[in-house]
């Protein structure tokens, strides 16, 4: 035993801790979590929590349900809102297989594997996400239109408001958490808000939104209210997404950086973008993975439907920001595609691998997206060679199903659950009929 | 009498200087004569040095220089070396041993006054002493807190230089007038380098300016500069820290500023050291040790070192650490920053797969090496020092964590605590003390001579010579210093591998010794930490194995330690272990057994991998534990007709009644051996994977041809007949006939016949029914070796269909009743065994139906995709994952299979290369005749061969045959060693596998369905 792991089983002596809740992400980045008794936490150590991965969506080939979770100890946090009497503790966990090998289906060792390739190559992946969410007075009901907590816009100061109370209380719980916030507001939707996390490393960040997604959650119950991460709640009003700024790191240098480059841009960081860019349709079904998804990013604004990338161009897919002087070390791209139900491992893995492989097969950037996309006409995108982005999941489905990096990037059993997976979702979506046709045909035929 | 200054013979005549050990005598008569009177007295004394004529060279040299800037310099120093021995001892000896060292006093004559010191002789010079004077010698200020240096840059380089030799020389003196003991030599080398590093610094900071005070830099010394062992020359390893000054800003503008500041600060320092100025260069400063390596950045702060330590560091990068030391700079920092690496170090051997990185990673050190230097090598290479500080290294940190006593980072300190804790076998701990101590003498004696830094022992006569004298050897001294050295090579080479496993016998053995022995406990860490899954077990086995005093058991000490080594890198170590125990057991005191394995390392080597490897291997060698001699052997599959001959000559060796059974199983016994041959060949990876098919096909033919003549000769006894009434073949079906067959599977055949001229059909079906039955019979009978089960359910009408027809019979049945699924199986029909004439008809008869002129009709293709079809989905096993069904799966051998004889059936009227049974010579001709893309081909043989050996490897590492890859944990890691994979990836091999079929699947639907 190493001394992470003697340093947490000291921790859950001194702070009196009854449980500690073992946390892992299913392949659609629900998290899991099995709570062991402090005593057991030895030997989970050693050898990990047995469990059967077949009843986890994505981890076990029904016949080799055996599978373990090993606690990562480096993950250990109190739980914040537990805090009257003895406390609860969480740790997040690498699933294993018998024999101590990591399990491919793990969405977490996917980022890892993908993180390590980077690392091969010199580099580590850096990510900022920028989390919307949607704040309503009740719990959903079936059939109800639902209800956001205020009426407010974007950066609109509300006294007395909910969101900022709420705002208050979930960023000072996930500070206690060891999760940093950088910047919290409204959002242009009715009850929309962002909270901005910190840059951190990849798997760290992966984690950390993992923790924020259920944090929030808790809190609005708390305080009686619903948050939601649905990445298109209302037609009207705008989707919650999750643009996220991503760079690379080779040593302590920004990999992105390079002075006096157009936009202080360096050719791995041009190749970067160009790779994410040619892969952005084939990663998709990752990125957005829900039929609500695609609904978010068909009205413009802040949601991409067109692959391109510009300069402070707020309709483009890819936005490199304004460079600040001497802050060289914080160039970065934010891309615009991912929204806050995406699983946050699979979604930095596929983007980072879309990324490396610009880097190595030596992408050419294509020229960069001056216009407001979405106010050109379909003749002029194609003129300039601008492709449109799956828009809707069947289409993403199709373009993943022959996408070698994908596969190879999400291993064969993610891949695989996935397609099986979404392809389901889909087929039962296409069945239903919405109140949208009654309301449209029952009137009139 | 012979006085020294005896008139007429002076002590200076040629002839005596030859005698005393002078090379070039004219040479050095002239040079002793412009030593003048000192040169009588100074003969005896410069004949014992290394060197004599370089040594003599080298005083005339500094007699001359103190001449030029003051005569009565000169004069001093003859005066001193005649009348004080101590001083003599000291200038001459290093005067002998050191070119270089000679020519700086030269350049600096008022130097050798350094050797008139007597204290050098007692006394050590402290840590500090030595840094104070080389800071004075660049002018910075020793007690300052942030020492910088006030001289001219190139002036300070140069002193900086100066002063280095200065106290280099001082050193040497007490190296080689004084024998210091070698440990103690390092010891003061890595003293002087954490001096001149801080004095480096102290000019770094002066060329940075006044930023330099922004930051707090601490050098921290590693590899063996660290381990406060360093040689006279060799690379000082370093890891840069740094800090701001004050703490209290927290500004991402100013870390970059902290940051720039210190990697100048770093890079400078490297430079002064190595920069090469009129007084030349120090050393080499190598920071590649640090966290990535040369694409790292040069210095991080303690925080960043410890992110990276935690998450992505090796185990080789923890080994280093355990030498971490700060020896210059700030020193607190460098401090902060051991404090922070210590408890990782000690926590690395818990690590996954530690042990046996650790190892991979010496493997390839030593691969390394140019095989033209790696004779003369004295670090790396096998035998080499970098062996035993490896060893060292690694036992401190299987057993450091819980014993601090021998946490020591220098090797020779290690490993006397290592010793004395018992880690360590006694006899072992001296032997390799010795060895390792001499080795390093010798290291430094190589380098002072020029001080070049180099770890190749000299391999010219001259060269030799000096170094045998410098370490004194009088008589020969090259030859004598070669066998010492080949003497301690060898020692290091013999102990190092068993270093680990020997105190491991200590632990079980019985025996009363006043060693320290291993303690149960530790030895079963040291064997969990090796891989064993269950110590006590294996201290069990060890113990039944070594116990009593037999000469069995003592050569089993010697062996077991070697063989538990190589248990360990398989998958099963256990299982090696105990399966060894019973192969032991059964062979008792044969001779030769426990003889070849102590004598030829290769086969004790091979013997282990196959038993911690491959249950298949180990199941036949338990069966006849002789085979082990088989491994001694070319592993390379037998020619067929000498394995043929070898079946016939030793079935012929029994006669009389009843005797089928017995020819039966001696070529069985042939069988079981070559099975043996070509399975061990497989696991050992030295028969490729493309040819096991076919020798395994080979096998085949062969036990049933010669089991096919000695089953006609018992009917024919039976029967009382003289000839046989008719002639008989065997047509090998399936994957036989494919020549893809495989460890465990059946053979496919059918039995054909055609009766004499003459000869009663009626009784010749009789006779060749009986036949074919014995043959079955005998060959499936239960007995120590593996039955050949023969399927012959392809014939025509299958189980309801006669076992024997006649050539005729096929040739009506096919005219009348031939399906698309028997034309299919037929395209695998290869007529390999029986009468000659026989076979080549058969072929005849059914090449028409196999291969169609006209290709398939609609109907058949359609048929054929039905059948598949319907294949699939019912043949699959209950329970079964149709993802990793090597044979009926996604994409695996059935699908390609199907695949490609679809394409046969089509196209193989036409195209000739299409006509052959076997699948990857088909798939070759459809790609070159273009039915196929050569992409597609290129998918499918990838995934067939794939599917194929991993089929082969389930079969092996289980022991039986098998379609699936197994679920037991201990199974698949086997399976997936058998295929390359390193420890602890099962599940990326799974993934290979899913990929390969998919992709195959892919190319499957588009050519088949």
């Amino acid at each position: 035993m190493g001394k992470q792991e003697e340093f947490v089983l000291r921790a859950l002596e001194e702070r009196d801790v009854r449980f500690v809740r073992l946390w892992f992400t299913d392949v659609l980045g629900f998290l899991k979590s099995v709570a062991v008794a402090p005593a057991e936490l030895e030997g989970a150590f050693d050898g990990g929590i047995g469990f059967d991965g077949s009843a986890i969506g994505g981890f076990g080939r029904v016949y080799e349900a055996d599978m373990l979770a090993k606690p990562d100890p480096s993950t250990f946090q109190i739980l914040p809102w537990r805090s009257q009497g003895p406390s609860t503790a969480r740790m997040f966990c690498d699933i294993v297989m018998p024999d101590g090998s990591p399990s491919y289906a793990d969405p977490r060792y996917v980022l890892k594997r993908t993180l390590g390739k980077a690392a091969e190559a010199g580099f580590t992946f850096y990510t900022h996400p920028e989390i919307e969410f949607y704040l309503f007075k009740n719990v959903p009901e079936a059939g109800a239109e639902p209800v956001p907590v205020d009426r407010s816009g974007y950066f609109d100061h509300t006294p007395q408001s909910m969101g900022a109370d709420f705002r208050r209380e979930a960023i000072t719980m996930l500070e206690s958490m060891g999760i940093s916030v950088e910047f919290s507001h409204h959002e242009a939707g009715p009850g929309q808000q962002e909270i901005d996390l910190r840059y951190a490393d990849a798997l760290s960040t992966a984690d950390n939104i993992m923790t924020f997604r259920t944090v929030i959650r808790e809190v609005a119950l708390n305080q009686g209210i619903w948050a939601s991460f649905m990445p298109k709640p209302f037609t009207t009003h705008p989707g919650s997404g999750m643009h996220t700024h991503v760079s690379l790191f080779d040593g302590d240098q920004n990999a992105f950086y390079e002075a006096g480059a157009e936009y202080q841009l360096s050719q791995t960081g041009r190749r970067f973008i160009a790779g994410v860019l040619k892969h952005a349709p084939e990663i998709s079904i990752v990125t957005n993975q829900w039929v609500n998804s695609y609904k978010r990013m068909m009205f413009g604004g802040e949601a991409p439907s067109y692959v391109c990338w510009g300069h402070n161009n707020r309709s483009a897919m890819v936005r490199v920001p304004m460079y600040k002087p001497l802050k060289g070390q914080s160039t970065r791209v934010e891309l615009r595609t991912l929204d806050p139900a995406c699983n946050p491992y699979l979604a930095f893995a596929a983007v980072l691998a879309a990324g490396l492989k610009g880097i190595e097969e030596g992408y050419e950037l294509p020229r960069e997206a001056e216009d407001d996309v979405w106010t050109l006409t379909e003749r002029e995108r194609k003129s300039l060679g601008i492709d449109p982005l799956p828009r809707n999941l069947n289409e993403a489905i199709a373009i993943a199903e022959s996408s070698e990096l994908l596969a190879e990037t999400l291993g064969e059993n993610v891949f695989e659950f996935l397609l099986r997976n979404k392809r389901a979702e889909w087929d039962e979506y296409r069945g239903q009929v919405s109140a949208f046709e009654r309301d449209q045909m029952l009137p009139v035929i | 009498m012979s006085l020294p200054n005896q008139p007429g013979r002076p002590a200076t005549s040629k002839g005596s200087l030859l005698r005393l050990g002078f090379h070039d005598a004219s040479r050095s008569a002239e040079n002793l004569t412009r030593l003048g009177d000192a040169a009588e007295p100074l003969v005896a004394l410069l004949a014992r040095t290394a060197d004599p004529d370089a040594a003599l060279d080298a005083l005339v040299c500094l007699h001359e220089a103190c001449a030029e800037i003051d005569p009565q310099e000169a004069q001093a120093l003859l005066a001193a070396v005649v009348d004080d021995e101590g001083t003599a001892m000291r200038l001459l000896s290093v005067l002998g041993a050191s070119l270089a060292l000679g020519e700086h006093l030269c350049r600096h004559p008022r130097q050798w006054r350094e050797l008139t010191d007597p204290t050098l002789g007692s006394t050590r010079p402290a840590a500090y002493a030595v840094r104070e004077e080389l800071l004075r010698a660049v002018g910075a200020d020793p007690w300052a807190e942030v020492p910088v240096a006030s001289l001219a840059d190139a002036e300070a380089m140069d002193a900086l230089r100066v002063e280095y030799r200065r106290v280099l020389v001082r050193l040497a003196a007490r190296d080689l007038a004084h024998a210091v003991g070698v440990d103690d030599v390092a010891a003061e080398l890595s003293d002087l380098a954490g001096g001149t590093l801080e004095a480096a610094l102290a000019i770094a900071r002066q060329r940075v300016g006044p930023d330099h005070a922004a930051v707090r830099l601490a050098v921290i010394a590693m590899g063996k500069c660290g381990g406060h062992e360093l040689n006279y020359v060799s690379d000082v390893d370093v890891i840069f820290v740094h800090a701001p000054a004050d703490d209290a800003t927290d500004d991402g503008s100013d870390d970059a500023l902290v940051l720039r500041t210190a990697t100048k600060l770093a890079s400078q320092l490297i430079l002064i050291c190595s920069d090469h100025t009129t007084e030349g260069t120090i050393w080499p400063v190598d920071a590649a040790l640090r966290p990535e390596g040369k694409a790292g950045p040069l210095t991080r702060t303690v925080t960043s070192h410890q992110g990276y330590y935690e998450r992505w560091a090796k185990s080789w990068e923890f080994q280093a650490l355990l030498k971490a030391r700060p020896v210059a700079g700030d020193l607190t920092l460098g401090e902060e920053f051991c404090a922070m690496v210590a408890p990782l170090v000690w926590s690395a051997a818990d690590r996954d797969g530690f042990v046996s990185e650790t190892q991979a990673m010496r493997r390839r050190v030593i691969d390394h090496i140019p095989a033209k230097e790696a004779a003369r090598q004295l670090k790396l290479g096998e035998g080499g020092l970098r062996d035993v500080e490896f060893a060292v290294q690694l036992l401190q940190l299987v057993h450091g964590r819980y014993d601090e006593a021998i946490r020591s980072p220098t090797t020779l300190s290690a490993l006397a605590t290592l010793t004395r804790g018992g880690y360590v076998g006694r006899d072992d701990g001296e032997a390799l003390h010795d060895a390792y101590s001499f080795l390093r003498q010798l290291e430094h004696r190589i380098q002072l001579h020029q001080l070049r830094r180099t770890h190749l022992v000299p391999d010219d006569d001259e060269a030799m010579r000096r170094l045998g004298r410098s370490l004194g050897f009088t008589k020969e001294p090259g030859a004598a210093l070669d066998k010492v050295w080949q003497h301690h090579r060898r020692e290091v080479r013999r102990l190092h591998e068993k270093l680990f496993y020997r105190p491991l016998l200590s632990a079980v053995a019985r025996i009363q010794s006043d060693e320290v022995r291993l303690s149960s406990a530790a030895a079963a860490d040291r064997l969990a930490a090796l891989g064993y899954a269950d110590p006590q077990a294996a201290l069990r086995n060890l113990e039944a194995l070594t116990s009593g005093v037999s000469r069995s058991a003592s050569l089993q000490k010697a062996l077991l330690p070697a063989m538990l080594a190589w248990f360990a890198e398989g998958p099963d170590p256990d299982g090696g272990l105990f399966g060894f125990r019973r192969i032991s057991e059964a062979m008792g005191r044969t001779p030769w057994y426990l003889r070849t394995l102590r004598d030829e390392g290769e086969v004790a080597r091979r013997l282990a991998t196959l038993l911690s490897t491959s249950r298949y291997a180990t199941s036949l060698l338990e069966r006849e534990p002789e085979g082990v001699r088989i491994l001694g052997e070319d592993l390379a599959p037998l020619e067929p007709t000498a394995m043929l001959e070898e079946m016939r000559s030793s079935a012929a060796r029994h006669t009389g009644d009843d005797r089928l059974a017995k020819q039966v199983k001696a070529i069985r016994a042939v069988r079981r051996r070559e099975l043996f041959r070509v399975s061990s060949g497989d696991v050992l990876g030295v028969t490729d994977v493309a040819d096991v098919g076919a020798a395994l096909s080979r096998i085949t033919d062969a036990t049933l041809q010669a089991t096919l003549a000695v089953a006609e000769e018992a009917v024919l006894d039976q029967r009382k007949l003289g000839v046989a009434p008719t002639r008989m073949a065997v047509i090998a079906m399936g994957r036989y006939g494919g020549f893809e067959l495989s460890y465990g599977s059946d053979a496919d055949v059918m039995f054909v016949h055609r009766p004499q001229e003459g000869a009663d059909p009626q009784r010749a079906t009789q006779y060749a029914t009986a036949v074919a039955n014995e043959m079955r019979k005998a060959l499936a009978a239960p007995g120590t070796d593996p039955a050949l089960e023969l399927d012959a359910d392809l014939r025509p009408e299958g189980r309801q269909g006669a076992l024997v027809r006649t050539l005729d019979s096929y040739a009506a049945y096919y005219a009348k009743w031939s399906h698309v699924w028997e034309a299919q199986a037929l395209l695998r029909a290869d007529a390999v065994v029986g009468d000659e004439e026989l076979r080549r008809d058969f072929t005849a008869l059914i090449d028409p139906l196999r291969y169609p002129v006209d290709g398939l009709r609609d109907d058949d293709v359609m048929e054929v995709r039905r059948i598949k079809a319907r294949v699939d989905h019912e043949r699959m096993p209950k329970g079964a994952d149709p993802h990793l069904h090597l044979k009926l799966g996604r994409g695996g051998l059935a699908d390609i299979e199907w695949t490609v004889q679809l394409l046969q059936m089509r196209h193989a009227g036409q195209v000739e290369g299409l006509r052959t049974p076997r699948t990857l010579t088909a798939l070759a001709a459809a790609r070159d005749a273009e039915l196929i893309d050569v992409e597609d081909a290129l998918t499918l043989e990838t995934a067939w061969r794939a599917v194929s050996r991993m089929r082969n490897a389930v079969t092996l590492a289980r022991g039986k045959a098998g379609d699936q890859l197994p679920r037991e944990t201990r199974e698949r890691a086997a399976v997936a060693t058998i295929l390359g994979y390193p420890q602890g990836s099962t599940d990326a091999m799974v993934n290979d596998h899913l990929r390969a079929t998919r992709l195959a699947r892919a190319v499957v639907d588009r050519i088949f369905w």
